[in-house]
């Protein structure tokens, strides 16, 4: 299932101004990089912009296989560092400027996840740019991460301060298909698939166009620095696979009854086959087929017999589940380029093997921000908005002590003591300007 | 119970909230001193903590206070009135926002301001931008009779709600841990049981 979306209509945005992430979807299999930079001279930063500009991909022909691709994204203090105009640096939002590790207390990462234990750089102000390289073989991530540190290695003044490879195979170490459900931007051309639900308006992803209110939402100034850029939320989790499978071995008996449990949590099975589509077993032919994957939707499962209302895929894509709360669900979605890191665990492995792996949790918008921390809080960290009291997404929040998750049926079965299976070792808020930006901010 | 009585009962609740209420109210009579203290020695205190409802306000458990006093324009209280008069006062419109414990329009100072004071639940911007797009008429309709309204999808909204917020220096929600939400789903399992207990019978 590697480039299962087409170009059906003639693209209405500039697709070479954007960067190609925003549309080109990771491949499979995917080797890559990201790499966080800090900029001790505004005239070094200027000059490795003017060298990277050139490997910076864009969005042109995002349908077609590229061998890798480079992006470019900065922190609000990396547009400090370039020594960007005081008024361009106060028309960005106030929560960008702040930065991820401030908002903490929104985005609810307290405790294992405050910004106090986060592995460096990732916290400090010297995270300035990050730079990921995607690449669809070895041989092409090594040559484009090889080009980019030829470039790095000849400005003094821009330092290296995390490096970090990713690679996996469109599973991630939990062993589940992931990476496939993406909103229709707009102007991108994309042919929505069945399930995509309708085209979202381009300006919920792109700056500078009209969003679901009909209005741009607030594009940094200058024009060239905001216009076709988007903001970019990345935080990088340790997933705790051994005990994700020793609670499923603590909860059910046979390797079905596991599966299915472990199914309940996430919404789908390995395969991606969502339980809408296969509630008793896995369906891999459902996973295995982009025009099957997503078409489905919850009408006929208001109570979440099937797919629990507080399964991680209904949490953070509702579709047309009643919620308790007056939400719009197409200003929430957002692009996810998320990236496995480290080898899977197999779900016979009870015990910690101690290898780093986990996921870096990418996404992309114009609301990235302000729909990360609404989601941190609403959708991850509480259960409110779905009648669901004070139960959290039993995937990727942050439990309490005697935490449990409530499969729904008749009986409905509670099970207790679910542990946070991903911690979080730091994150950032990123902008990622246009190809035009990047020739601004490097004064050419 | 005779003032000696008091004051030993007073000496054997804890040190930390003895000293908190000498310090505040030493002026006070050992009466209400050892009201207080008793209050704030009980643990049920704990459960009606009062934090911050993030940017600005206090919060109890889950629910929030907001109070807002906003300028009106001329003939904005006229207009508001008779929208108020056609539903009969009765906003029940409102229950679909699924967070708003209550919410109450008072007009001030001869109808030039208007104060607009709400329970709810959570913190309250969170789900502006869902207003902005889900009932962006009707929050216009009703706030465009307030001086300098910027509209509801302006990027400024928030900090137009916060420039005009009061927050209240005590909160106090019997239930602070009862959401919108909860309490419909006790509703619900109430009638649940009234049902089973009438088979039953």
């Amino acid at each position: 299932m590697s480039v299962f979306r087409r170009l059906r209509r003639p693209p209405t945005l500039d697709l070479d101004d954007i960067q190609a992430t925003l549309l080109r979807a990771r491949p499979e299999p995917y080797f890559g990089t990201h790499a966080i930079l800090e900029i001790t001279e505004p005239a070094a930063g200027r000059e490795l912009l003017r060298r990277l500009a050139p490997r910076v991909t864009s969005a042109a022909r995002w349908d077609e296989p590229r061998p890798s691709w480079l992006a470019l994204a900065l922190s609000y203090q990396g547009l400090v560092a370039l020594g960007v105009p005081e008024e361009s640096l106060a028309s960005f939002p106030a929560n960008f400027r702040a930065g991820m590790a401030a908002r903490a207390e929104r985005l609810r990462d307290t405790g294992v996840n405050a910004p106090e234990r986060w592995e460096f750089p990732f916290g400090t102000p010297r995270v300035h740019a990050a730079v990921t390289v995607y690449a669809a073989s070895e041989d092409d991530w090594r040559a484009e991460v090889a080009a980019y540190e030829k470039e790095l290695g000849e400005v003094p003044g821009v330092r290296l301060l995390s490096h970090q490879d990713f690679a996996a195979d469109g599973f991630n170490v939990f062993g589940y298909r992931d990476g496939f459900s993406q909103p229709v931007v707009e102007g991108s051309g994309a042919e929505p698939l069945p399930g995509d639900g309708r085209p979202i308006k381009a300006g919920e992803f792109v700056l500078g166009h009209p969003s679901e209110t009909g209005v741009p939402l607030p594009v940094p100034t200058p024009d060239v620095l905001g216009r076709n850029g988007t903001y970019v939320v990345f935080r990088k989790y340790h997933s705790h696979v051994a005990a994700f499978n020793k609670w499923l071995h603590d909860n059910a008996r046979t390797e079905a009854e596991r599966e299915l449990l472990a199914a309940k949590l996430v919404g789908r099975w390995r395969s991606g086959a969502p339980l809408a589509l296969a509630p008793e077993r896995d369906n891999p032919a459902i996973g295995e087929n982009p025009n099957k994957i997503n078409d489905f939707d919850y009408a006929a499962d208001p109570r979440g017999l099937q797919t629990p209302l507080g399964s991680h895929i209904r949490r953070m894509n509702p579709r047309d589940t009643k919620l308790t709360v007056l939400s719009d669900v197409n200003i929430r979605r957002i692009i996810r380029r998320g990236t496995s890191y480290g080898t899977p665990l197999p779900p016979d492995r009870l015990k910690d093997d101690g290898t780093s792996r986990g996921l870096d949790f990418i996404a992309l918008g114009a609301r990235a921000i302000d729909n990360v921390e609404f989601l941190q809080s609403e959708w991850v960290g509480s259960g409110n908005f779905m009648g669901l009291g004070k139960e959290k997404d039993p995937m990727i929040s942050l439990q309490d002590k005697g935490a449990y998750f409530t499969v729904p049926g008749t009986p409905p079965r509670r099970v207790q003591n679910i542990q946070s299976f991903n911690t979080l070792l730091g994150g950032e808020y990123f902008f990622m300007p246009s190809l035009s930006a990047i020739r601004w901010l490097s004064g050419t | 119970m005779s003032e000696k009585d008091l004051h030993a009962k007073f000496q054997r609740l804890p040190a930390t909230v003895r000293e908190k209420v000498d310090a505040t109210l030493a002026d006070a009579k050992i009466a209400l001193k050892l009201r207080v203290a008793e209050v704030l020695a009980d643990e049920e205190m704990a459960e009606h903590a009062v934090t911050t409802a993030g940017r600005i306000g206090a919060k109890s458990g889950e629910v929030s206070e907001l109070t807002i006093i906003l300028p009106l324009k001329p003939n904005g209280a006229e207009r508001l009135r008779k929208f108020f008069k056609l539903v009969g006062g009765n906003l029940a419109g409102a229950g679909q926002v699924g967070t708003l414990h209550n919410m109450r329009f008072v007009f001030l100072d001869n109808d030039t301001k208007l104060l607009f004071a709400t329970a709810f639940d959570g913190e309250w911007d969170p789900y502006i931008d869902d207003f902005a797009t889900k009932i962006p008429e009707f929050m216009d309709y009703l706030f465009s009779n307030v001086e300098g309204w910027p509209g509801i999808t302006s990027p400024d909204v928030k900090d137009f709600i916060v420039k005009y917020q009061i927050p209240a220096e005590a909160w106090f929600v019997s239930h602070p841990n009862l959401t919108v939400a909860e309490a419909h789903r006790l509703k619900r399992q109430e009638a649940a049981v009234q049902r089973f207990l009438t088979d039953l019978n």
